[in-house]
């Protein structure tokens, strides 16, 4: 109904499978009033000729189909304006006449019925995160052996960096199939049925030594049963101008995938904690001599933190602890890795300390100093960097004071410290009163999995482990 | 050979009291019959004005019959009006503004959208929504009846169907579940003579559909659809008589179909002769001179009447046009019902 | 806790019912005075009356579409269909008034429609059908197919309960043959909740109604060759849970889709279309269905035999599926 505005007048309708009409005779030209409902065109479909009423009172303004053309339902055939009003400026004819505008809705050319497609996936997809969304699994399967790959085999294969073509088949016409993966990744990746020994505790019989065919696998933590070899690069590409390329080592390249593996199999969460280590430095500066004297050791802070650790991993198992399958694995020891750097940059590794919990500060002290050294000596036995249950990492050696490692499979947790920092610090005095002092401040991190510890447990863990830092009586812990 | 009754027009005014109706009555019934005309004369006009989607149906030539039998309901029966039968909506309280906007396809409307034209029905106003598929709610009519028998209540449910839709089984087993069980149901047959392009004696082999009522063991009668008031009185005995326990009856109110079959039908094939001699018996013309003669109906009355009429449409189509399109995204809702939609079990 | 057949679970699910709401009430052809084709409501009439046990005229139209008018006058009628077979003469009022009145009108329509459904007894093509899966394709249904006694009560119970126009589908073939423990009390069965008939971990069998114990014993020649067999009963076909047959393909990786029902357009290929396009990347071998061929149940015992699929059949296709 057309008061102030413009109204459209369109080809109606005329039964439910017409789609055009053709404009026999205008009632109405341009220029000539028209009243509300007053007959202005008659028009002829496939069904009935009809008349059509006008939408709108006014004045004939445009007409944009003439007579004898046939034009799609819903196109505009002319424009009427309010009375009073003149007919804007002749529009070149309509070749191609657009559908009917908003806002009276009039009803558009029949589309086909509103296309309804699936909902979007219900919260249910294929369970843990389908294709981890990279290309990986195109290129985990083409080793050479031309054996089909079924869709579950390419993506544990991608998940685990293990190339199909590596591992046996016991599937029609040999093909390899999910059980044959999964045996072949549990057993360590080397082809055989081997029994596949639990992920801590035994470790597996692989030397640790020769770092080309089974790389001791290094990055901040060894996984106890050494884990397959990275899968093959794809093919080289040549070097820009201005590149140099090197091929990834053995190490690398298993750094590389435990670290993957690592973030992708723990929910990470990282706690930080400042301890004022006033108590330990001073004990440290009266026992430094006697160990040095008595024992050829040097008692670092890092000894005084893995006692002070072990101690507090008593009261929260599974800081300790270790996920395997459905079922929360927790111990009454601790074997205590302590990540080492390699020379020249080579990388990482992470020798453990087996049952520290029966040592006290200075075997700890000792048993860090003989691991660290044979770690650089290139020393190491198989025992020694497998059946980690906790880690320590000391990022803090260049001076950073916040980190955030990534935890050695399949531990829980990983304890990070940082640089020693004189700072301005709030204490009381005798009185009570508040004060700033200079204290050494070492910033202490937990990154600890979220699947087994949370926040609040972490929370405690260091809190407590503050404490014993704080209040170090040097007493419990001599020699 | 007819079987059936064939109804006996109204006289006067006395008669009509007889039947139940004050003059205050009558003047509504006319005023109902000219809303009915007036919705859908505007609806054809905002089909050919391209503002309604689909196709258009008209009930024009049975306003009289639709106004009649819905007045004659009482208010606690239940019906099964279809494309012909406006006039029941109207009598039964359904807003014009609400009928516009289903027929546009609107948010308001009965049916939000999903469905158009008279697809519709106000569950409270005691109106079960039509499918296309005809007869197929006079099983459900009757189920509606079954209902009451059940729970011995005196309500009455009606079922309408043409008489090209009674040619489909679905009327059959209908009628004779009804009459084997005596159940409280009015089967109305709206005989507009054209199903479609197909003219009754290609319908039908019997002189009237009404004559078949006696094949179900019960009353059938004939009447004159474009008489108000015969129709009135027929369905109201038939009504009450359902009421009080005495069974179904079938109703076959004879009229022409004066337009096509829908709107894009320009029904080339119906002779014009019919068209004029039906013509000379609008229901709504009639009714009027009736009034005019019996119940001294003036001409202020009649003024004020349609104008109340049209002031009311003109309001209606106002509204209905600031009702929004249905939102996409409730699309897949309603699909299934909800229990707390219905009441818990009583006992 | 008492052991009933299938039958009479379902007689006690629809009795307790009754007696619990007058709402509920039966209709069907000999229901009431002859107890039922099947005599599962044997005795309802003698206690119910016959206007809550109705004897139909031989009009499934009627029948069923005088239970939606019922139904949207407030009561809650629970149809029997003599056979299965016999729905498709109701299957208008199904598919254009019941099922689409909520949607259009937002009226419910609270039906249920008994169908004593399969074969395996030379019932013939008019006696035997699984007509689930066109129903399962309409919109504003619900269909249930119970496979144990306690199922089978439950079930009704929730059909009953629901809102919605619900086709139940009893297998005859299980009737008499099959018995279980069965709650005395008053309980219900989720509709749309799958049920794990048997736990395994080396292919997963997803089936519904009386294939579920063909199913069992195929399992169990199965286990003696080392493949553990995961039967997942659906118990319900439209909505179906989903959700269960995923997880269950995601452990075994293979997956079998067993129906009495013919092959093409079965309600299994919904099922496997669906696990192809969502469980892709957990599968070892491709999906595969196992059901009747595309042919009307025939009447003579080896032809039968031939057409529903027999123990060793399904035995058959587990092993491919296992050796895969």
């Amino acid at each position: 109904m057309a008061t102030g505005t413009q109204v459209d007048v369109v080809m109606p309708q005329m039964g439910v499978s017409v789609s055009e009409g053709t404009i026999t005779k205008w009632l109405k030209q341009p220029g000539e009033s028209v009243a509300l409902d007053e007959p202005l065109l008659e028009i002829s479909t496939d069904k009935v000729d009809t008349e059509v009423p006008s939408p709108g009172a006014g004045v004939l303004h445009e007409i944009l189909v003439p007579e004898g053309e046939t034009v799609d339902v819903g196109t505009r055939l002319a424009v009427i304006g309010p009375e009073g009003s003149a007919p804007v400026a002749a529009d070149e004819p309509v070749a191609a006449p657009e559908p009917a505008p908003e806002p009276a809705p009039h009803y558009a050319p029949p589309e086909p019925a509103p296309h309804y497609a699936p909902p979007e996936p219900q919260p249910e997809p294929a369970a843990p995160a389908p294709a981890p969304a990279d290309p990986a699994p195109v290129a985990a399967a083409p080793s050479g052996n031309g054996k089909f790959v079924s869709p579950v085999v390419a993506r544990i294969a991608s998940e685990h960096g293990v190339d199909p073509g590596q591992v046996p088949g016991t599937g029609a016409g040999g093909r390899v199939t999910k059980r044959d993966i999964l045996a072949f990744i549990e057993a360590g990746g080397h082809g055989t049925a081997a029994a596949a020994p639990a992920p801590s505790g035994e470790p597996a019989p692989t030397t640790a030594q020769a770092p080309t065919a089974a790389p001791p696998p290094p990055p901040p933590a060894p996984p106890s049963a050494p884990r397959t070899e990275p899968q093959a690069p794809p093919e080289p590409t040549a070097a820009a101008e201005g590149e140099m390329l090197e091929p990834m080592s053995a190490m690398r390249r298993g750094i590389a995938e435990h670290m993957r593996r690592s973030l992708d199999t723990s929910a990470h969460v990282t706690s930080a904690i400042e301890v004022d280590m006033s108590s330990v430095v001073s004990i440290r500066e009266k026992l430094k001599k006697e160990y040095q004297e008595a024992y050829g050791v040097n008692p670092t802070y890092l000894a005084f933190i893995a006692r002070a650790t072990i101690d507090t991993l008593r009261d929260y198992p599974y800081v300790n602890g270790e996920i395997r399958g459905e079922q929360i694995v927790t111990r009454n020891f601790v074997n205590l890795g302590f990540a080492v750097e390699l020379a020249d940059g080579k990388g990482l590794i992470v020798p453990v300390l087996r049952n520290a919990e029966s040592l006290n500060l200075l075997g700890i002290a000792r048993g860090i100093a003989d691991v660290a050294s044979r770690a650089r000596e290139k020393k190491l036995l198989p025992d020694d960097v497998q059946g980690g249950t906790f880690t320590i990492t000391n990022p803090g050696g260049y001076g950073t004071f916040h980190g955030t490692p990534v935890i050695s499979q399949p531990q829980a947790a990983i304890l990070g410290t940082y640089a020693l920092v004189k700072r301005p610090w709030v204490v009381k005095d005798e009185l009570g009163n508040d004060v700033i002092a200079i204290r050494p401040i070492m910033n202490i991190t937990l990154t600890y999995d979220h699947r087994l510890v949370d926040g609040a447990l972490a929370g405690r863990f260091l809190r407590d482990l503050r404490a014993r830092l704080e209040s170090w009586d040097e007493s419990a812990y001599q020699g | 050979m007819a079987i059936a009754r064939e109804a006996e027009p109204v006289g006067s005014l006395s008669e009509v009291r007889e039947a139940g109706l004050d003059r205050e009555d009558l003047l509504g019934m006319y005023r109902n019959m000219l809303i009915t005309r007036g919705v859908e004369e505007r609806g054809h006009i905002l089909y050919k004005q391209g503002k309604i989607p689909g196709s258009f149906y008209t009930g024009r030539g049975n306003e009289a019959a639709a106004v009649a039998i819905g007045t004659a309901m009482g208010p606690d029966d239940v019906g099964t009006p279809l494309h012909r039968d406006m006039g029941v909506h109207i009598v039964r309280g359904v807003e014009p503004w609400r009928i516009f906007a289903n027929y546009m396809g609107r948010a308001d409307g009965p049916t939000r959208g999903r469905d158009g034209n008279v697809h519709m029905a106000d569950a409270r106003l005691g109106l079960i929504a039509m499918v296309s598929h005809l007869p197929a709610m006079l099983p459900v009519a009757v189920g509606a009846a079954l209902a009451f028998r059940i729970r011995d209540e005196r309500r009455v449910a009606l079922g309408w169907f043409g008489e090209g839709a009674s040619s489909r089984g679905d009327t059959h087993e209908s009628m004779n579940f009804a009459g084997t069980r005596r159940l409280p149901v009015v089967f109305v047959c709206d005989n507009n003579q054209w199903a479609y392009s197909t003219p009754t004696h290609l319908e039908y082999a019997v002189e009237h559909l009404a004559d078949r009522a006696q094949a179900y063991g019960f009353e059938g009668v004939v009447v004159d659809g474009t008489d108000m008031l015969a129709v009135y009185r027929e369905a109201k005995r038939a009504i009450e008589k359902a009421r009080d326990g005495g069974g179904p009856t079938l109703i076959e109110c004879l009229t022409l179909r004066m337009e096509g079959h829908a709107v894009h039908d320009d029904a080339f094939y119906v002779p014009r002769e019919m068209f004029e001699e039906w013509a000379k018996r609008d229901p709504l013309e009639r009714f009027r001179d009736w009034l005019r003669e019996n119940a001294s109906l003036t001409d202020d009355e009649e003024d004020e009447i349609a104008a109340g009429v049209k002031h009311l449409l003109t309001e209606a189509m106002r509204r209905a046009e600031e009702s929004p399109l249905p939102d996409p995204s409730t699309l897949t809702d309603g699909v299934y019902a909800d229990p707390d939609e219905l009441h818990p079990p009583h006992h | 806790m008492a052991e009933l057949t299938y039958l009479q679970a379902i007689s006690d699910g629809l009795r307790g019912e009754m007696r619990r709401d007058h709402r509920v009430f039966v209709i069907g052809e000999d229901v009431g005075v002859y107890g039922g084709a099947f005599k599962v409501t044997l005795g309802f009439q003698e206690e119910f009356g016959p206007w809550r046990v109705i004897d139909a005229p031989l009009a499934e139209t009627a029948i069923v579409g005088g239970c939606t008018g019922a139904a949207l006058m407030g009561m809650r009628p629970v149809a029997e269909m003599q056979f299965s077979d016999f729905v498709s003469c109701a299957w208008d009022q199904l598919v254009t008034v019941a099922a689409k009145q909520h949607y259009r009108a937002g009226t419910a329509v609270p039906i249920v429609v008994r169908l004593p459904s399969g074969g395996g007894f030379s019932g013939g093509p008019f006696h035997s059908q699984n007509p689930e899966s066109s129903f399962a394709h309409v919109p504003g249904l619900k269909c249930v197919c119970p496979a144990t006694p306690a199922d089978a009560k439950g079930l009704l119970i929730s059909a009953i309960e629901d809102p919605n126009p619900v086709l139940y589908f009893e297998h005859k073939h299980l009737y008499r043959r099959i018995k279980g423990d069965v709650p005395e009390e008053r309980y219900t069965v989720p509709i749309g909740k799958a049920r794990i008939h048997r736990e395994g971990d080396d292919v997963s069998l997803i089936t519904w109604g009386a294939m579920v114990y063909t199913a069992s014993e195929a399992a169990d020649q199965l286990e003696q060759d080392g493949v553990a067999v995961e039967i997942v009963d659906l118990r319900s076909v439209l909505p179906w849970d989903k959700s269960a047959v995923l997880e269950s393909v995601r452990k075994t990786s293979k997956v079998l889709v067993l129906h009495e029902d013919t092959h093409t357009g079965g309600f299994g290929a919904e099922i496997a279309a669906t696990i192809g396009e969502e469980a892709f990347e957990d599968l070892d071998a491709p999906v595969k269905r196992l059901s009747a061929p595309d042919t009307p149940v025939p009447f003579s015992p080896s032809l039968e035999k031939a057409f529903i699929p027999q123990v060793e059949d399904v035995a058959r296709s587990l092993r491919e599926l296992a050796e895969y």
